[in-house]
């Protein structure tokens, strides 16, 4: 930890963050019902329905496009904001459809809703509201556990693998829509259509990227890069197949090559920058010394460090980690 | 990107050139998501059926506290026939449904071809009408009127689709296709009567009450509520009735 810890919360960034999202929202909401047709329950339905389809291709599509360029990781910092958004744009559409098609029945909207929908013994009519209603469970179960403090409660491998069911609610979407709106032939079913391979392609491709970085970096010791690639204060990042990634600094003209995953909460370190002399993470300010990855007294926090040569203008990297807080001499470049 | 521009996620701001950046990107998402919602409002089917080919005439204005008297059928499903005026010649038929997604609730003792009084909100749409009633249904001690024989149009095999009659006749816009199917599906549940809406006019309508081969009810037309279908049957005509009897059992879906 470090002195310098700070709790994220509402800064500047994030409301300008939430409030672009929710101008977004509101955009496509008008539009929608602006030029739609038809009974205003229908349009609030479908408007609300395929708002949150394409806030949650954006959600996603985040991750590979901070991959891709650093320069969108704000983004991916405030990436929750954007998941509560569209998991309260998904639960307005849930209850507008219980509240019209699914209300003014004998049946209470909840035990309607599971026998109004059966299957018809063919593949058009098979039922796709369950569809809808398992992806907008998992979005629930994301929204309400997405506070840092889940992340905390949790640990962090298991909170992000919790997380990851956001790609599977992503599917459930993509096959309530198949079966439903595509197949009458509305026009937001073609967003689905051109979004969901759009989003496929963009994660293919980040992946690959990633890929051939990790294959050139399987020899004993790695080309992490020219000593000119990494800017004073800041870290590039060396990512393995089968390994941590590393994150190696640069400040005062030395080198030194730490854990990528902060000891905290999984955090960025490769993508903080150095502050006071130690290595800071970019998600809540823990710290580190450069040398060997302890945070500063009193705090305990320990990070693994790696050996570090030079050939020529490259530098060489051991990928085989030291104990956690291991001295290694900073690597003198300049 | 140089260090100073690093955004760090406790930070008040990002610095100027990752914020002239972000800028840049948040204005092409407001942009993206103004336009699809544009595109995607505008191209929504105004009719959501791909069966209907053929446009459906307008739902009109419902009328309230609208008073019937005639006579009650119940097969295939609750009819008033009403006796012929200037805007009906062939007698006034007027399906019964009650409130909500719920049929016509009525007293065990009323039997077929009763005279009653009915009371509710007037549905209207192209040849169908339907009463929601309101009240309960009070039968009349006079002499039934009559109700012509019923005139077989001959077999037919057509494309349509089955709804309740009740969200053909206005109630829901446009009350049709796969997203209005749980909808339609509780409607039948509830009792309303079902209607089978063809994709082009026969004998100058595209509505029909729906019956089994035999002419009763069809046994649970739900499961194939707002699907495309491909139905054969007999269309027959009991005053200004127009009735399609089928088996279900040999719909398909094209």
């Amino acid at each position: 930890m470090s002195h310098g810890y700070v709790p994220v919360g509402w800064t500047t960034s994030k409301k300008l963050y939430d409030a672009v999202l929710l101008l977004g929202v509101g955009m496509y909401l008008a539009a929608f019902v602006h030029f739609g047709a038809g009974d205003d329950q229908a349009l609030r339905i479908k408007a609300l329905g395929s708002c949150a389809f394409v806030l949650l291709t954006l959600v996603l599509a985040i991750g590979p496009l901070a991959r891709l360029d650093k320069r969108f990781l704000p983004l991916l910092y405030n990436r929750r904001h954007a998941g509560v958004i569209t998991c309260a744009l998904a639960a307005g559409h849930a209850v507008a459809v219980l509240g019209w098609y699914f209300a003014y029945s004998p049946l209470a909207p909840l035990d309607a809703l599971l026998v109004a929908d059966t299957g018809s013994g063919h593949l058009r009519g098979f039922p796709f509201i369950p569809f809808g209603m398992a992806a907008l469970l998992i979005l629930v179960l994301l929204a309400v556990t997405s506070h840092d403090f889940w992340l905390s409660f949790l640990t962090p491998p298991v909170w992000k693998a919790l997380h990851l069911g956001v790609y599977a609610a992503y599917g459930f979407v993509v096959i309530h829509v198949a079966l439903g709106a595509f197949q009458q032939g509305d026009a937001f079913a073609v967003e689905v259509s051109v979004l969901a391979p759009l989003l496929v392609g963009l994660h293919l491709w980040s992946g690959w990227r990633e890929w051939r970085r990790r294959k050139a970096a399987k020899a004993e010791w790695v080309l992490a890069g020219a000593v000119g690639d990494i800017a004073e204060g800041r870290a590039v990042v060396v990512r393995f197949a089968d390994a941590e990634p590393v994150a190696i600094f640069r400040h005062e003209g030395r080198l030194s090559a730490v854990s990528h995953l902060c000891a905290h909460q999984n955090g960025p370190l490769g993508e903080g920058r150095v502050i006071d002399g130690c290595i800071t993470c970019p998600w809540h300010g823990f710290q580190y010394r450069l040398a060997d990855g302890c945070a500063p007294p009193p705090f305990t926090e320990k990070l693994a460090t790696y050996r570090l040569e030079l050939r020529g203008l490259d530098v060489m990297l051991d990928p085989r980690p030291n104990p956690p807080g291991t001295y290694v001499e900073p690597l003198v470049v300049a | 990107m140089s260090p100073a521009d690093f955004f760090v996620g406790w930070d008040r701001r990002s610095g100027s050139a990752n914020f002239r950046f972000l800028a840049v990107v948040a204005g092409v998402v407001l942009l993206v998501l103004a336009v699809l919602g544009g595109v995607a409002g505008r191209f929504l089917p105004r009719d959501a059926s791909l069966f209907a080919l053929s446009p459906l005439p307008p739902a009109e204005a419902p009328i309230d506290s609208v008073t019937l008297r005639g006579r009650i059928s119940l097969r295939p499903v609750a009819t008033v026939f009403v006796a012929p005026d200037a805007s009906h010649p062939r007698m006034h038929s007027v399906l019964l449904s009650g409130d909500g997604k719920s049929g016509v609730s009525l007293a065990g003792s009323l039997t077929d071809g009763a005279m009653v009084s009915v009371t509710g909100l007037l549905l209207r749409r192209g040849s169908i009408d339907m009463l929601v009633v309101g009240e309960p249904v009070q039968p009349l001690a006079e002499p039934a009127i009559d109700v012509p024989a019923p005139v077989s149009l001959g077999r037919w095999r057509v494309a349509g689709e089955i709804c309740d009659g009740k969200c053909q006749t206005g109630v829901m816009q446009p009350g049709q296709g796969l997203s209005h199917r749980a909808c339609a599906s509780l409607c039948l549940i509830g009792g309303v009567p079902p209607v089978l809406v063809t994709a082009q006019p026969i004998a100058g309508t595209q509505f029909f009450v729906l019956a089994s081969a035999d002419g009763s009810a069809p046994p649970a037309p739900g499961r194939l509520a707002g699907l495309p279908l491909l139905l054969e049957g007999e269309v027959e005509r009991r005053g200004d009735l127009l009735i399609f009897k089928t088996d279900l059992g040999r719909a398909m879906l094209p």
